[in-house]
């Protein structure tokens, strides 16, 4: 009853208001939708692809919670983890000048334009054998790749977040006599901001996966490596289990952490927009 | 007059070699031969990676069927011709596929309950477990090509497809059940021009996201096509060949989707996307990361 509007919500039956009724019917799809496709898979495992080809779901429960409870799961997140933080922090670095460049300069535009539009439909896997055949197995390789993956996105987004600030605003701060690095740091950067952090959720998803098809290729610990050592043992069920475990915590993080930190972040924009 | 004339002369000439130095053609010029020249310094600081300039020697005789010391002859052809087939039969059942699950999550509030879930995981599986799971499913060949290639790129499709239905403005709907207009004309003249714009990009998401899938597929499990042949000069330590094809298809989804995809996206949403300024709409254009997601 934490919703105020329950109680001059005329629809309010059986004392739930509309937005507590569509969460439980949401939560009612969520256990249907789970249940029914863990149902489908076993059935398809018990009676027609057999249980060695297509695990049943209980086994790979099973696999998932050994791998957690034995701590070898944090073992191997937190490599991954860094070197997808590292990349970002390195696309970060070249894809804020870039983007800056793009977005002030018609040259510079025209000079980066054909690299950043192209760079979103190059394969993964040529970044991660080029990764591996340039640096070799080491860790430097990941990183450079989740930097190659997300460095567009960054660019063109500070270029569009530049290409959207108030143009008045500008003037207007120089009307008044301030100079330009308060314009800058109150006028431009706010602008800018969100497009940015847009730029990184966006490519998360992306860089990511990219960063694990570099760790199946070149590289001795992470989640990717696992994936490769539980193929080469030719365990489906394995396998399964560590790339679930990483897509869970890969959507826990895109979710409740980068989504919300985006809306704290930029909370006066939400209000504004509303 | 003259003395005019020679002044001005050689001024305009180095204005107009200015002009055309800094003019978009020029710089797009200069970012390529910026490129080369990194690549060059890559190949000279790092022993085991080709220049461009052996790189483009062995192109020109993979494409142009020369003999590599009497090893192999019109490999570009033939791998192509391999590949293709399974590409594009992928892609095809990826859009149908897509078309159908897109649909019903968006017409029907309970399948969107069921099965958002399980779409949301399907977007987040990275291609190279489907490869994997493929080989060992069904061992080498076309089969688990395609399939790598249909359970990567049907989300993609789909999830596009949800967005689609679920944009169709609900104020036309109304009025067109309210103004009793056949359900055949309310499909024909709202529900397909409203669907038609995602359709497209959807189609654009599959065929990037199945390409990788493809070659992740060839190679893990195929003995033939582009992503094979990658693979055999890859294994042979040929990074020369490696690198060559690594351009190729580089290229040729490059190609594809800036020639052909981003114009049929942009050209169906012009609808939606007329007020957005240039550099907004390539920002749209070069996000493909999980839509919605």
């Amino acid at each position: 009853m934490a919703n105020p509007a329950t109680a001059i919500d005329p629809h309010a039956g059986a004392g739930l208001s509309v937005a507590g009724r569509r969460r439980v019917r949401g939560l009612l799809g969520f256990v249907v939708g789970v249940g029914g496709f863990l149902l489908l898979w076993a059935l398809l495992s018990r009676f027609i692809v057999g249980p060695f080809l297509l695990p049943p779901p209980a086994e790979i429960g099973a696999e998932m919670w050994r791998i957690l409870s034995s701590g070898e799961f944090f073992e191997q997140f937190v490599p991954t983890i860094t070197r997808l933080a590292y990349g970002f922090g390195l696309a970060l670095l070249i894809g804020f000048p870039v983007g800056y460049l793009m977005g002030t300069s018609r040259y510079w535009r025209a000079f980066f334009h054909d690299m950043v539009m192209v760079a979103g439909s190059i394969p993964g896997i040529t970044y991660a054998v080029m990764s591996l055949v340039v640096l070799g197995i080491s860790l430097l390789g990941p990183v450079v790749a989740v930097g190659l993956v997300a460095m567009p996105y960054i660019a063109i987004n500070v270029a569009e977040g530049l290409d959207s600030v108030d143009r008045h605003l500008v003037q207007m701060s120089e009307a008044y006599g301030r100079s330009r690095s308060r314009i800058v740091r109150h006028v431009l950067v706010p602008s800018v901001a969100p497009f940015a952090f847009a730029g990184i959720r966006l490519s998360f998803a992306l860089a990511w996966k990219v960063e694990q098809l570099t760790e199946v290729f070149g590289s001795s610990s992470g989640i990717g490596f696992q994936i490769r050592v539980e193929f080469e043992d030719f365990s489906i069920p394995g396998m399964l289990a560590w790339v679930l475990l990483f897509i869970i915590f890969m959507l826990l993080i895109e979710r409740f952490g980068l989504v919300r930190l985006e809306r704290y972040l930029f909370r006066w924009r939400l209000e504004d927009q509303a | 007059m003259s003395i005019v004339l020679e002044r001005t002369g050689p001024s305009e000439a180095t204005g107009a070699v200015r002009r055309a130095l800094t003019s978009d053609t020029g710089a797009r010029i200069a970012s390529y031969l910026c490129l080369l020249l990194l690549w060059q310094l890559i190949a000279m600081y790092e022993e085991r990676f080709p220049g461009p300039g052996e790189v483009f020697g062995f192109l020109w005789d993979e494409v142009t069927a020369g003999s590599h010391g009497g090893v192999v002859r019109g490999e570009f052809i033939e791998h192509f011709a391999a590949t293709l087939p399974r590409f594009t039969f992928g892609i095809a059942v990826s859009l149908a596929v897509g078309l159908v699950v897109g649909v019903l999550i968006g017409a029907s509030k309970f399948a969107e309950a069921v099965l958002k879930d399980t779409l949301l995981v399907l977007l987040a599986l990275p291609a190279i477990i489907w490869a994997f799971l493929t080989q060992m499913w069904f061992g080498l060949g076309d089969r688990a090509v395609v399939i790598t290639i249909v359970l990567s790129a049907f989300p993609f499709v789909a999830v596009n497809i949800v967005q689609g239905v679920q944009a169709i403005p609900r104020e036309l709907r109304r009025m067109s059940s309210a103004f009793h207009v056949t359900t055949y004309r309310t499909f024909r003249h709202l529900q397909v021009p409203a669907v038609t714009g995602y359709f497209f990009a959807g189609l654009r998401f599959a065929v990037i996201v199945g390409w990788n899938a493809l070659l992740l597929g060839e190679w893990f499990s195929s003995s033939e096509g582009v992503g094979w042949r990658s693979r055999y000069w890859y294994d042979a330590n040929r990074y020369r060949g490696f690198i060559a094809w690594v351009i190729i298809f580089i290229l040729f989804i490059v190609l594809l989707d800036r020639l052909v995809l981003v114009r049929l996206q942009r050209h169906a949403f012009r609808w939606r996307d007329a007020h957005l300024t240039e550099i907004a709409r390539e920002a749209e254009e070069v996000d493909i990361g999980v839509p919605g997601a």
